[in-house]
């Protein structure tokens, strides 16, 4: 490299480079193609989505179950959700229901958080 | 280092010097990914499956107010039921050979005392010998059922299944 006086030569040291270079470069993003499926299906694995859509729906179900003095159902099951989700799946879920003092509207809230998802919602009925 | 020739392939020298320090320091700091990029992917596909399959399960019968097939396996403990059920939606293929997927499912509920009991509702379709890679999947159910140790009504369950392919 001490003598390049010749522009031929320069140039061809100058191409070496680029091509190096690009190379480096394509060696980079194999490297890195390698790793992303697996972050993809582990982010999607965590996330509870099937878990947050059960949660949900087994609430709004327990909304409309009789809750008359003999077996006390609804307020049994709705106990039984916050401790079996918190047991079994990890996850605190809490939930109320309001009803608009002027109008027909009931509003459920939901909440669910695992630590690393929450999820919150106003269900509203009718 | 009088003459300027010297001088270049000092330069020179230090500057190869510096790439081959770069490069091993870039080697030394890599880490190797022993993984493949594709690992948890089946595992998501099989969560997908199972969860489809037992949601299936857990929807009554069309246009009816029916309690849904999943409930009514639970509230009589029904572990046949459930196998050739869920066998049915989650191993039959389109080809002439159904597919091998194991499964063994366990409902949760709670006790009198407060406490989270799980019993066996199928026992594992072939016996664990500890390399399966089990995925788990869940299905809330409210039935009208006396559990051991708890009162008669209505109760929420959880009916969990590990699902792994063989």
């Amino acid at each position: 490299m001490a003598r390049l006086t010749d522009d031929t030569a320069q140039w061809i040291v100058l191409m070496g480079f680029i091509v190096s270079f690009s190379l480096f470069f394509l060696a980079i993003i194999l490297n890195q193609s390698t790793v992303v499926g697996q972050t993809t299906a582990e982010a999607v694995s965590e996330f509870p989505k099937e878990d947050i859509r059960g949660v949900r729906d087994v609430i709004i179900q327990s909304m409309f179950v009789d809750n008359e003095a003999t077996f006390h159902n609804q307020s049994n099951v709705q106990n039984e959700i916050r401790s079996l989700s918190m047991s079994r799946q990890n996850a605190v879920v809490n939930f109320s229901d309001t009803t608009d003092p002027h109008g027909p509207q009931h509003y459920y809230y939901i909440h669910y958080n695992n630590g690393v998802t929450a999820y919150n919602e106003t269900w509203t009925f009718p | 280092m009088v003459n300027s020739d010297g001088q270049l392939f000092t330069i020179e020298g230090v500057a190869a010097a510096l790439i081959m320090l770069a490069t091993v320091y870039i080697v030394v700091n890599s880490t190797s990914v022993y993984t493949h990029g594709d690992t948890h992917v089946n595992d998501m596909q099989l969560e997908v499956t199972g969860n489809d399959a037992l949601r299936m399960m857990n929807i009554p019968e069309n246009g009816s107010v029916n309690k849904s097939p999943l409930t009514e396996i639970v509230e009589t403990d029904d572990g046949a039921a459930f196998y050739t059920s869920f066998n049915h939606i989650l191993n039959n293929r389109t080809g002439t050979k159904p597919d091998t997927l194991q499964f063994l499912a366990n409902v949760s509920y709670v006790r009198r005392d407060g406490t989270v009991n799980s019993t066996t509702l199928l026992d594992m379709s072939r016996p664990l010998y500890g390399g399966e890679h089990a995925v788990h999947i869940s299905q809330w159910i409210i039935v009208d059922k006396k559990f051991p140790e708890a009162d008669p009504g209505k109760h929420a369950a959880l009916v969990e299944v590990l699902l792994w392919r063989d």
